[in-house]
This record gives C-alpha cells, structure tokens and sequence, in this order.
C-alpha cells in the first residue's frame, strides 16, 4: 500500500497517464457501444446475416456479450499496456529510478511497485469491461436469463490484461528508452506475435497456441466470427497452465535482471 | 564509529578499470572530501555505495553494518545530477521523497526554506534553472533530517553567491556534528570545506586522511653546508619545522606556509657555528601539491 501511495503521487498530475488511461476507460465503452449498435443493424438487415448470428450464438446479447466485450477490450487494453512502458521509461529518463533507490526503496520494492501499478491498472480495465458488458447488453438484449452465464471471459479479459502488462514490463526495464520500447512492443503484439501464431497454426499444430500472448489471447477467441472457423483444438486448462508459467518466468527474469542491473541511465 | 568503511572496493566497465582497490574509513562527524579530476571515479565510488552500481569486488559498510535499504533512508543523498519528475512541482516531488523516507510531509517547507526554494515551491521541476534544481536536490537531502549526508559536486551549476550558500550550509551541517561526505573536482572547495579527503586518480586511490596533513600549504627550505650531517643535527628540533627530507646537495626543511623566517634561520645555523653555503624558499600550491598527487603515480 505504502508503494502504491508513492506510485499515486508520481501519476497524480501526469497528463499523459490521464490521457492514456481516460482513452481507455471512454473509448473503449463508447466504440463498444457503437459497434454493437452496427453490428446489430447489419445483422437485423440481411437474411445472411441473421444465419450468420444465429450460428455465432450473438455476440450482442446476453451471456455472449461477456466474451465480446472481453474481446474488444484486449484490442483496447494494449494502450494501457504502452501506459506502462511509459511509466516505466520515463523513470529511467528522468533517472528517478536511482533517485527513488538512492532514497530508500530496495530495488525489489521498485520493480514490485511498477507491477502493483500493473495490478491496479488491470483490476480497472476489467472492471471497465464488466460496466461496458453490462450496459450495452443491458441495452441491446430482449433476452436476460442468462445474464452471467458467460462471465468467465471477464476472468480470462483480467489474466490477458496481467500478461500484456507483464510483456510491456519486461520490454520496458530492459529497453529502457521510451520510443524503442512502445515500438518494440507494438512490433511484438501486433507483428511478430500474430506471424509467429499464423506460422505455427497454418499446419494444425497446436504450438502456435503456447506462445506468450497467445496463451492468453486464446482464451478470448473473436467472437465476431462464425464458430467453426475459429476451432481452437486446446483445452482452456492448458492454456491457462502454459499462461501461468510464462506469466511467473517473465517476473522471475526482470527481476532478476533488475536486482543486479547497474543503474547508469 | 566510521560512519563508512570501504573494504578494496573495485568496479569494472567492461574493460574500463572505473575503481581499483579501493579502501578507506569516513570517521563520524567529519566533513569527507572525495577529490579527484573528471572521470577519476568518484560518482562510481558514490553510486556503489548507494546501490545504484554493483561492485565488481570489495565491500562496504554503514555504521558497520552490511548496507540496506532501510540504512538509505537515514542517508541524504544528491548523486551527480539531481533527479526529478520535471511535470511535477517542487513540492509534489518532495512529497515522493519524504514518503519513500518515510518522512513527514510537513518537513518540505522547512527544507525549501533552507535552500531559500519557498517562493518556486510550486512551480513545476522543469521551469527550474539549473541553480534552482541542485538547490532542490540539497533540500531533498535534507529531508528527515538525516545524520549522514552524501553530496556528489554540490556547488555544481551554481552562481558564485549560490556556491557560497551551499559552502556555508554544508559548514553549518558538519557544526550540528553532522557527517558530510563530498565528492568534488575542486581542491579550493575541499580545502575551504572539508576536515578529511580522500585523492582520487584514474579509480586509484592516492592518498587519504585528513585535509590538514594531505593538502598542507608548505614552505619548503633548502638549506646546505660544508656538513650536512651536522647540520641536519643542529635543524632537527628547529621550531615549527614540520619534517626533513635530506637531499644529496642539500637539506629540505618542510614548514607550515608562513611559519619561517629565512633570516632568523640563517642567524640561528650561523651562532650555532655552521655557515650555510646554499639556503633558498621554495612555495608549494596546494595545485602543486595535487598535480604532484595526481600526476607523479
């Protein structure tokens, strides 16, 4: 608690943090909304489409909505992600990092402070997500038995959210430079993460599932497209396992690394 | 108590030999000067201490106790440059470090006011020039007031009033019995204000001990006569002489600047019956006495 209070005053008046992070928590509900409401039209305008949503079990209404929403925050989410590089980086470019150790906190303490952050920013955009789910399904659904059948993507939405935010640390404390690490990052979640699965994929290989940030993107499949296209041959426990694994190597490693590390700038 | 101890402390970039068996003891209540040229190693001696290094070999202590973070806190600490959050106001940085301290906020004001900060205090960190951020850097020092002080160039980037400040604030800290640790290119700033130095070069360590035996202001007599073992027995207990050094010519009489006259030596040798052939004053600066200390080795 005492190092997320001393994260709160190093954020409190930091534009940026506010700008990323309201990005987050209003873009993400508003674009939902709205693409929901398209989404609708399209399928209520066109007998194709309306097979098309019926297969999908659609995504729009009560309990898919969970999963949708899930889904469209891990697109957004990746902001928040570069949220923390920044605020990783910028420490190291202000040379706040040697200050703050120079003033008292272990070097453990200061990279558990950064994942703390993490935490906290995690915990938020879940329950940014679960509000947008509720209200736009609230909304749009004629249907609410089933209102929290599908609630576990909003756990599956919180372990991506942890994992994206675990490859930003890492990326960050060895990067170190703020343009190099965001681009590297983007590079990673967008570039060499999505090749790398569609490599490994292509022959029916399961291994393109246990990649980093595909263990967890798996969990949240597209739910915007028909069911047997999207077949994932892996049971969510192996993911969840191969996730959990990778989650505890990355902070094992960059703590490591940042224990021994010399802090020169 | 030693307030520090370095046990053949060594750091290695790479090939670059940075700090090479380096050892020596800060005595509490001392003003410590670490002096040495740019490059020499002191803000790497400095950076092991306070964790932001790693030594490559060797040791160290506080208070004769393995250093830790919760010893950090106690420690004020300005290294090399002072590190801020520029979007965040003098205050609001102060606050950070008070609460990584764990020191009341209500201190800040006490140590804006002593580095004269109180009227920019909330003026964010990047509006500052760079006088004002090395007197934010002092005041973080300051906070908590802490027993031990560690200050890598603090007269940096400071106009000739500021650097008086600072002199007299660290003169002040060291008479509320204080111990100030210093790291300075400057010999006239370690001269003016420390009690013990420790001379730097090339990461070696020269010389250490204090201010008045290492960087001594001499006046240095040559003396020679037909004997010279005589004469080094008749000068041996010649008042204020500080010590002797036989040459193959001639006789070298150390003295204190100012504490000899070369008549009165000169009338003493000649009652006593010796006749001095060759009697000449050579003045040594303090920059001679540090090239020689820098250089020679």
């Amino acid at each position: 608690m005492h190092l997320l209070k001393i994260e709160w005053l190093k954020v409190r008046s930091y534009r940026t943090f506010w700008i990323l992070f309201g990005g987050f928590v209003l873009l993400f509900p508003l674009t939902f909304y709205f693409f929901i409401d398209k989404y609708n039209e399209s399928v209520d305008n066109n007998a194709q489409g309306k097979m098309i949503s019926s297969l999908l079990d659609n995504p729009s209404f009560f309990p898919k909505i969970w999963h949708s929403a899930s889904w469209f925050g891990g697109l957004f989410f990746i902001l928040v992600g570069m949220l923390l590089i920044l605020l990783v980086t910028n420490e190291v470019q202000y040379r706040t990092h040697r200050q703050n150790i120079i003033d008292g906190l272990s070097r453990e303490e200061f990279m558990l402070s950064k994942m703390l952050v993490g935490l906290v920013l995690a915990i938020a955009a879940t329950l940014v997500v679960i509000l947008s789910a509720l209200v736009v399904g609230l909304i749009f659904s004629k249907d609410t038995s089933h209102l929290f059948e599908g609630m576990k993507y909003i756990g599956f939405f919180f372990l991506m959210s942890l994992q994206y935010l675990m490859v930003a640390l890492v990326i960050a404390f060895l990067i170190k430079r703020t343009g190099l690490a965001i681009i590297i990052y983007f590079a990673f979640v967008f570039i060499i993460d999505n090749l790398l699965w569609v490599s490994l994929i292509r022959n029916n290989s399961k291994v393109g599932y246990f990649l980093p940030l595909e263990s967890t993107d798996s969990l949240v499949p597209n739910p915007f497209i028909p069911r047997m296209m999207a077949q994932r041959n892996v049971e969510d426990s192996s993911l969840l396992i191969c996730a959990a694994i990778y989650f505890v190597l990355m902070a094992v490693l960059v703590m490591r690394y940042f224990k021994k590390v010399d802090l020169k700038n | 108590m030693s307030v520090l101890t370095l046990q053949h402390l060594s750091k290695k970039y790479g090939r670059i030999q940075a700090l090479q068996d380096v050892s020596f003891e800060v005595p509490e209540g001392c003003v410590f000067g670490i002096l040495g040229p740019n490059g020499s190693g002191k803000t790497t001696l400095l950076g092991i201490i306070m964790n932001v290094l790693q030594p490559s070999g060797g040791d160290f202590s506080f208070f004769n106790e393995p250093a830790s973070a919760a010893l950090r806190k106690k420690i004020g600490t300005l290294l090399e440059t002072p590190n801020f959050y520029a979007y965040l106001s003098a205050v609001d940085n102060l606050k950070i470090a008070a609460a990584i301290k764990g020191v009341p906020e209500s201190d800040i004001d006490r140590v804006l006011e002593l580095v004269a900060l109180t009227e920019r205090k909330d003026s964010k960190f990047s509006t500052y020039s760079l006088g004002m951020k090395q007197r934010l850097a002092i005041a973080s020092c300051l906070l908590g007031d802490p027993t031990v002080l560690v200050f890598d160039e603090p007269t940096n980037g400071l106009d000739p009033v500021g650097i008086a400040e600072i002199r007299n604030l660290i003169i002040q800290l060291y008479k509320q019995g204080k111990t100030i640790i210093m790291a300075s290119h400057l010999l006239d700033e370690v001269e003016k204000v420390c009690t013990h130095v420790a001379i730097l070069q090339r990461g070696k360590l020269l010389a250490s001990g204090n201010v008045d035996e290492i960087l001594v202001n001499e006046d240095i007599v040559e003396v020679a006569s037909t004997n010279l073992d005589a004469l080094a027995e008749l000068l041996k207990d010649y008042p204020e002489l500080v010590r002797m050094v036989p040459q193959s010519q001639f006789l070298e009489l150390y003295f204190t600047t100012g504490m000899v006259s070369m008549e009165s030596l000169n009338q003493f040798c000649f009652s006593k019956g010796i006749v001095l052939q060759h009697l000449r004053l050579r003045k040594k600066s303090l920059e001679t006495k540090f090239f020689e200390l820098t250089q020679n080795k």
